[in-house]
């Protein structure tokens, strides 16, 4: 039981994403119009579910080989692991993270992607769910995702690879929707999703670090590690 | 201290897994199908979400968070978790269909007296969007028809408008789909034009 309640300062707009982003179609529809309202901080904005587990059953961290009596997916087989911290480097301990992502050749497992002329993997699931444990730590075994276009619009790109990842953090103003990318994939300088967030620092924290070979228990395996933030810290005691 | 930044918020996209949704998942009055039941009067919340020019907005991911029949929270933040009800978590997800309907099947929140603000929090449900095209979540609030509380509740009160606050009061109408033989309170989000649904800075 906490005796300060978690307390949520806005977002600052240089570290997250412009909401209209020019050659992104579907923002110039669903973007209001009128700006949004400010309103005080109570306890439903300070809290959130804390047993999403029964509902939102984890488990499903090995996207790479997901059926033990048949070959794993195709591609680089890739871990992603790192620690879900709130702004004070508290560990947000036993939060679900949800993770989708294409598959090696850039194809989503969805009927949006029904057209994708890029064949489906039958060995590769695309989405997992996983646990933080009592250090905020998550790890999950898939392949390297594919880059893929962006065709809704002349002005076309390629979305470099990414992971989707959901977290739900402590409560509901720590939800978090983001996206995990590449070091070094080129494509990351032209993905207009990555570069609408101004501040390069910011974006810099959206791309994983690369662990080094010798670090890696198993030689086949590309390791990354991604940390990821999610908002909420301490007020501050008064008088101090 | 030094303060970490959060990561940056990145769009759901079109392709959020159709397996990440479950049957239930819209239901909030069981944990788990089997489970027992929530306290509570069960109510039945639908709605129907539009971008611009009224156009049906459909896969978009809505989520929703509310306090228990009593007005309480099964969480450490809350002076009054350990009296929550043990049987209802408070959490529902959905995706609007092809038409932007999208339902749930709750309880009635109860209103509380808030210990953060000092105010009386009239009854409500927490509502957010995501989607492709949303490059950070969309959130607010909606309230319930007739609640005395209403007038002074600080999260619908910071909207100066009264013809925008009206925008987040949910409606009485019967679904089109189902009934379900319960109350059923109705609310569109329009995410941006015409009737544009007041949204809250995240």
């Amino acid at each position: 039981m906490s005796s300060l309640p978690d307390t949520f300062d806005p977002y600052d707009d240089a570290t997250q994403p412009a909401m209209n982003i020019e050659h992104y179609a579907e923002t110039w529809v669903r973007v209001p119009k009128q700006p949004l309202f400010r309103r005080p901080v109570t306890l439903t904005e300070i809290t959130g579910p804390t047993r999403l587990a029964a509902k939102l059953r984890p488990g499903d961290n090995d996207l790479a080989h997901p059926y033990p009596d048949k070959p794993r997916a195709m591609g680089q087989l890739i871990t992603v692991s790192g620690r879900v911290q709130d702004e004070d480097g508290r560990p947000v301990r036993g939060t679900v993270i949800e993770l989708w992502h294409a598959n090696c050749n850039g194809r989503y497992i969805h009927p949006m992607d029904a057209n994708n002329p890029n064949p489906l993997d039958p060995h590769f699931v695309g989405s997992g769910r996983v646990t933080t444990d009592d250090e905020g730590r998550y790890e999950f075994l898939t392949i390297k995702p594919g880059a893929y276009p962006y065709p809704n619009h002349p002005t076309r790109w390629w979305r470099p690879p990414h992971i989707h990842m959901s977290i739900f953090g402590d409560g509901f103003m720590s939800r978090l929707v983001t996206q995990m990318f590449f070091p070094g994939d080129p494509l990351n300088d032209v993905d207009l999703i990555l570069q609408s967030v101004p501040d390069p620092a910011a974006r810099a924290r959206m791309v994983a670090r690369q662990i080094p070979m010798a670090e890696m228990p198993v030689l086949n395996v590309m390791g990354f590690e991604h940390d990821i933030v999610v908002r909420g810290h301490r007020q501050t005691p008064f008088g101090q | 201290m030094t303060r970490l930044i959060p990561t940056a918020s990145g769009t759901v996209g079109p392709f959020f897994p159709p397996h990440f949704f479950r049957p239930g998942d819209n239901d909030l009055t069981v944990i788990a199908p089997g489970a027992p039941a929530a306290a509570g009067r069960r109510i039945h919340v639908f709605g129907h979400i539009y971008e611009a020019g009224r156009v049906p907005r459909w896969n978009s991911i809505i989520e929703i968070w509310q306090a228990d029949a009593g007005g309480r929270f099964a969480h450490p933040n809350d002076p009054r978790a350990a009296e929550a009800d043990p049987h209802f978590m408070g959490w529902g997800r959905r995706a609007s269909e092809d038409d932007g309907y999208f339902d749930f099947i709750t309880v009635m929140p109860g209103g509380y007296d808030d210990p953060v603000s000092g105010a009386r929090r009239a009854p409500h449900i927490n509502l957010s969007v995501t989607g492709s095209g949303l490059m950070r979540r969309l959130t607010t609030t909606l309230f319930f028809p007739g609640e005395p509380g209403n007038d002074a509740d600080p999260v619908l009160g910071a909207i100066g408008d009264p013809a925008l606050r009206a925008r987040l009061v949910l409606g009485t109408a019967a679904s089109p789909r189902v009934s379900h033989g319960l109350a059923a309170y109705s609310i569109d989000i329009v995410l941006q034009g015409d009737g544009e649904t007041p949204f809250f800075v995240d």
